[in-house]
């Protein structure tokens, strides 16, 4: 089967410093694959190339066939790649049903003249987009909150909110960083509930950055590790929790301490 | 804030998706009734100097409510507005005076208010707010990928290039016939220069400035309620989520900065062409950006009601406080000072005042 994201060997360094080196992965449709390591590794700096806020030094991004290299975010949303924000990044003045208005820009389609006579065709449009919306948030749980500033939602709703915001564009793949940072156990055990469900009813690839170990062991199907910005292991759950590397990387060994690890120990 | 059950409902019920009575054209001739009252019913009753008062109020609302749609709802900054109003005023000024000299021989108003020379001059307007625009365009293009102080240092400088462009102009000819020896080219370097450019025909009046105050509200507002002023405020909210979004940041900024430049251009023709003006590149330097920028700010960046509520204000305070005499500037900027420790956001912040208690309960938004 054809992969959907297929991203082959990028890499990017600030100045001496490799942040991400020769990183790849794929995704195929209906995927939940998890994206871990400890601090520092590169993780985020992997959704940044991805979503076009970094340019790849070397290497390819493909969506559907389709070349993302050295596109801006906008076109990347707009070709199917959506993402969430480790440190929440949602439009605060604006109401929660405005955050996922605005993500369902994609879909409109009326002209600035229409918005500005009101024309039936853009009335229609943006009856059909705040249903939609609604409907996204009801969905989440929210539907009760669509005119509350978003600024004035409790953490978790914020959560949330920034999934069903990104679900507005109509992604193919969804990027999800951190999505439990700061959840409490029962929230984050909604939250893997909701992850599977969102892989299900969207019909998205779902790639996963998360500390929570319990929450990726138990929502993952497929688990790459990185460290210093160096894939170390891939593999199943099982496979990854018990592979002496990964231990290493994130408990430390004495021989290892201070530098990387080899790419001689890479699995 | 506690989540409140109004909201849900309240959303639907908001003037501007649910009133049939906005939809279409209906506000456009609500609009156009109302400057003829002005012109005809409340202009006769008030005299000249409140009729003129009215005519400052309008432009300086267009003036707010555009500058608005940059510096409020995409959250740059831009203190070149008056340069925009410049560039669309002589635009529109020397499209009358030289048609006016070549056509009737002499830049006397032609007809009424709806004579052959009000549709010169109405489209004179417009002209002048699409060389704007053009302006708007092409200052944008490369600036806007700049951010915070470094737009702003753009736009201060586009203002001070205009002025200076405006007063290298030579003087603008007399008569007739020295208005036919020049050509096209030399009509556009004939402005004035720095005496000023005198002899624009005063075709302004209420009914004409009412209508494009009309217009710029309800442009303002409406892509404020569209995908296209969601994409606006995105951008302002947070650039990055934004373009993740799938907004392209840069083509929407150039966006809102050409309307702000179109409808800064034609409040310009209308200040060009009103009683008393002679068009003076010192007017319109960046005393007069500022000007605009403190009424957006005051009204709440982002609020087409703030802004337009501020511009009244700030028209007519410096008017009302002629009794203080020597003391009209300084309780003019005290007042200012004191709003903005009061309320920092504006007057009504991001939000419409027919959103804000007592207005409202709590609405989408």
């Amino acid at each position: 089967m054809t992969a959907l994201l297929e991203v082959q060997g990028i890499s990017l360094s600030f100045g001496g410093l490799k942040a991400v080196s020769d990183f790849s992965i794929a995704l195929r449709a209906g995927d939940l694959q998890g994206l871990i390591g400890p601090n520092g590794a590169g993780k985020t700096t992997v959704f940044n190339l991805l979503t076009g806020v970094y340019r790849a030094d070397r290497g390819s991004i493909r969506l559907g066939g389709l070349d993302l290299g050295g596109a801006k975010p906008s076109r990347i949303a707009a070709a199917g790649l959506a993402r969430t924000f480790q440190n929440i990044r949602l439009f605060g003045d604006l109401s929660v049903l405005d955050n996922v208005r605005v993500a369902c820009h994609l879909r409109a389609a009326t002209s600035m003249a229409g918005a500005i006579l009101r024309t039936s065709a853009h009335r229609g449009e943006e009856a059909a987009l705040r249903a939609y919306a609604t409907e996204l948030l009801e969905i989440f749980g929210l539907g009760d909150r669509t005119g509350e500033q978003a600024r004035n939602l409790p953490y978790g709703d914020q959560r949330r909110l920034e999934i069903a915001r990104a679900l507005a564009t109509s992604p193919k793949v969804l990027l999800l960083d951190e999505p439990a940072a700061g959840m409490n156990p029962q929230e984050k055990a909604a939250l893997s509930a909701l992850i599977r469900f969102v892989r299900d009813r969207f019909g998205v690839a779902i790639l996963l950055i998360e500390h929570d170990m319990g929450l990726v062991m138990k929502v993952c199907e497929g688990i790459t590790v990185l460290d210093h910005g160096v894939t170390i292991a891939r593999g199943t759950p099982e496979q990854v929790q018990n592979d002496p590397v990964v231990i290493e990387a994130y408990l430390g060994a004495p021989a290892q301490e201070g530098g990387g690890v080899p790419a001689e120990r890479r699995s | 804030m506690t989540a409140s059950p109004w909201a849900g409902k309240a959303g639907a019920l908001r003037p501007g998706t649910a009133a049939a009575a906005t939809a279409g054209v209906t506000p456009f001739a609500v609009g156009l009734l109302l400057a003829a009252a002005l012109q005809y019913a409340v202009g006769p009753a008030v005299g000249p100097f409140f009729s003129d008062l009215l005519i400052k109020i309008g432009i300086n609302v267009i003036l707010a409510v555009s500058l608005n749609v940059v510096n409020g709802y995409t959250g740059q900054f831009s203190i070149g507005h008056a340069g925009f109003m410049a560039v669309g005023g002589y635009a529109a000024g020397a499209l009358t005076y030289y048609t006016s000299m070549l056509a009737w021989g002499g830049p006397q108003v032609q007809g009424g208010v709806f004579g052959v020379g009000s549709a010169l001059f109405v489209g004179a307007c417009l002209v002048g707010g699409l060389v704007a625009a053009a302006a708007g365009w092409a200052v944008g293009l490369p600036s806007l990928r700049l951010r915070g102080d470094y737009l702003a240092i753009v736009t201060l400088g586009f203002g001070e290039i205009v002025r200076v462009l405006l007063q290298q102009t030579q003087d603008v000819p007399f008569t007739a016939d020295e208005a036919r020896a020049l050509s096209p080219v030399e009509m556009a370097t004939h402005l004035g220069g720095s005496l000023g450019f005198s002899g624009i025909p005063f075709y302004t009046n209420l009914f004409w400035v009412w209508c494009f105050v009309t217009l710029t509200l309800l442009v303002a507002y409406r892509l404020k309620e569209s995908t296209f002023g969601r994409a606006f405020l995105s951008i302002r909210e947070n650039e990055i989520a934004a373009e993740a979004m799938g907004v392209d940041t840069t083509r929407y900024k150039v966006r809102a900065f050409v309307i702000a430049a179109f409808f800064a251009g034609v409040a310009g023709a209308l200040f060009a062409h009103k009683i008393g003006t002679t068009l003076n590149p010192r007017e319109l330097g960046f005393m007069k950006s500022f000007d605009i920028v403190i009424m957006v700010v005051l009204g709440g960046m982002g609020s087409i009601s703030g802004a337009t509520i501020a511009a009244v204000l700030l028209t007519v305070l410096p008017e009302a406080l002629r009794g203080a005499a020597d003391y009209r500037m300084i309780v003019y900027a005290l007042m200012l000072v004191l709003v903005m420790i009061v309320r920092p956001q504006g007057l009504f912040g991001i939000r419409e005042i027919w959103e804000l208690p007592p207005f409202a309960r709590r609405r989408g938004r």
